[in-house]
């Protein structure tokens, strides 16, 4: 399945948001500005869903292209030429298209079955918002089409189902560790690194000494500490 | 808030494709799953974390209510999602020069794709069909993509150093140290929230700093 890479998954979600209004304020910008208020860093609820490692949200009011529109009904003359010419094809004239609803657009890369993670969004996800209010997951999809129906985790999952999309393909260019097992690398690789520094030109038995303190400091084998913390932004 | 989180960018791209040829880009995808040497050029721009390409056929926009219009359109479209390292005309050239024709593979037949050379044309492609992200969590700002890996590394080594060679006489011990940094000194560094992009990462903290109130 293309959605997978190893242990590491691509989750795609395009949840319609409702058509309305509130006052003078759109649905749909109603919720990107809700996005764009998340707490950013360590502060990002995303921190809390387990095994995230990088994951977006954005809103997707149309779909457009970069040329001007004119009729393109079936195919036309420069499409039969565009098989043996690419310059051929340039000159084949786009349709216009609009949606009819805009798309709360959530995309992560995670590392462990879809099920165990839509859990961790569901329970874990929270926030304090910019006027002071505790927030969990459904202020972001509150607007979204029927998602008033949603009461619990297994309705949550099953909305998020229906919103997913297949990828064709999923490009791992980094690690399907766990994210625990990623950040506990990230802090070792740290950490070691300044220990190397400051220990060049040091006496064999000094080192060796040292290191020793070193690996019970460090505890190499312990995923949950000492270790970087989710988001952790500065050193 | 931004497309930058430390030091990683997300990129989102959509484009539209004609739907009786999206079988030959889902080929091309299968192609390169079944196969991952075929990706191999993908793997030399060792800036990507993740990437990934979904194909929406023209009636797959998710539908979840009789209250939803269906949308009617003419196309179907393509997302391409990546996360990467750097800044956004270093990806963009890099994929550029390494990989021109799988890129042009994996975006043929998409209207109006001007192929991935010359530079000028395919920049304002990607910029003209490329949406900004509200809302971009990076569990590791600090580290790019090669830092996760060369850490993977790291504590793999260091675990079998310390369990082979930690109690070794001292001289003994000092030989061994001395392979294992010269075996893992590709993989350190210092990790920071260093140039280029970070730039822009704190131009972001700042911003939103100003949401705040």
């Amino acid at each position: 399945m293309a959605t997978k890479s190893g242990n590491a998954t691509a989750l795609t979600v395009l949840s319609p948001i409702k058509n309305g209004a509130i006052g003078e304020t759109s649905l749909a910008d109603i919720t990107r500005e809700r996005c764009m208020r998340l707490p950013i860093h360590e502060q990002s609820p995303l921190t809390k869903v387990p095994n995230t490692y990088l994951a977006r949200l954005f809103i997707l009011d149309d779909v457009f292209y970069e040329s001007l529109p004119a009729n393109d009904s079936i195919f036309n003359f420069s499409d039969i030429t565009s098989i043996f010419s690419d310059s051929a094809r340039k000159k084949a004239l786009p349709r216009k298209d609009h949606l009819k609803s805009k798309y709360l657009v959530f995309s992560s890369n995670f590392h462990g079955d879809l099920d165990a993670y839509l859990t961790g969004m569901w329970e874990k996800w929270s926030y304090t918002d910019h006027q002071g209010t505790q927030r969990d997951v459904r202020h972001i999809w509150e607007h979204c089409v029927a998602f008033d129906k949603i009461t619990d985790c297994a309705g949550f999952i099953a909305y998020i189902k229906e919103c997913q999309l297949e990828a064709s393909l999923f490009f791992n260019g980094s690690t399907d560790d766990s994210l625990q097992e990623q950040l506990k690398a990230l802090y070792l690789k740290q950490e070691f690194t300044q220990f190397a520094m400051a220990h060049q030109g040091k006496s064999a038995a000094e080192i060796q000494q040292d290191f020793k303190a070193f690996i019970a400091h460090v505890q190499p084998d312990n995923l949950t500490a000492p270790t970087w913390l989710p988001g952790k932004s500065t050193p | 808030m931004s497309n930058i989180a430390g030091k990683a960018y997300a990129m989102n791209v959509i484009t539209p494709i004609r739907w009786y040829t999206t079988w030959t880009n889902k080929l091309f995808f299968k192609a390169a799953t079944l196969l991952p040497s075929t990706l191999k050029g993908l793997q030399t721009l060792s800036l990507i974390h993740y990437a990934r390409w979904v194909i929406i056929p023209r009636d797959g926009f998710p539908h979840l209510d009789s209250s939803q219009p269906k949308e009617d359109l003419h196309y179907a479209y393509m997302l391409f999602f990546s996360n990467f390292n750097g800044s956004w005309d270093q990806y963009v050239d890099s994929f550029t020069f390494a990989i021109p024709s799988g890129l042009d593979l994996f975006w043929k037949w998409n209207i109006r794709y001007p192929k991935s050379v010359p530079l000028t044309p395919f920049h304002n492609y990607i910029r003209h069909n490329q949406i900004d992200t509200a809302h971009y969590y990076n569990a590791y700002p600090m580290a790019a993509s090669n830092d996760v890996k060369s850490a993977q590394k790291i504590k793999k080594a260091l675990i079998r150093f310390n369990t082979e060679s930690s109690d070794k006489s001292p001289e003994d011990f000092l030989q061994d140290y001395y392979r294992l940094l010269n075996d893992l000194q590709h993989h350190f560094g210092d990790m920071k929230p260093t140039p280029i992009v970070s730039l822009s990462s704190y131009e972001v903290k700042k911003r939103y700093e100003q949401t705040r109130f």
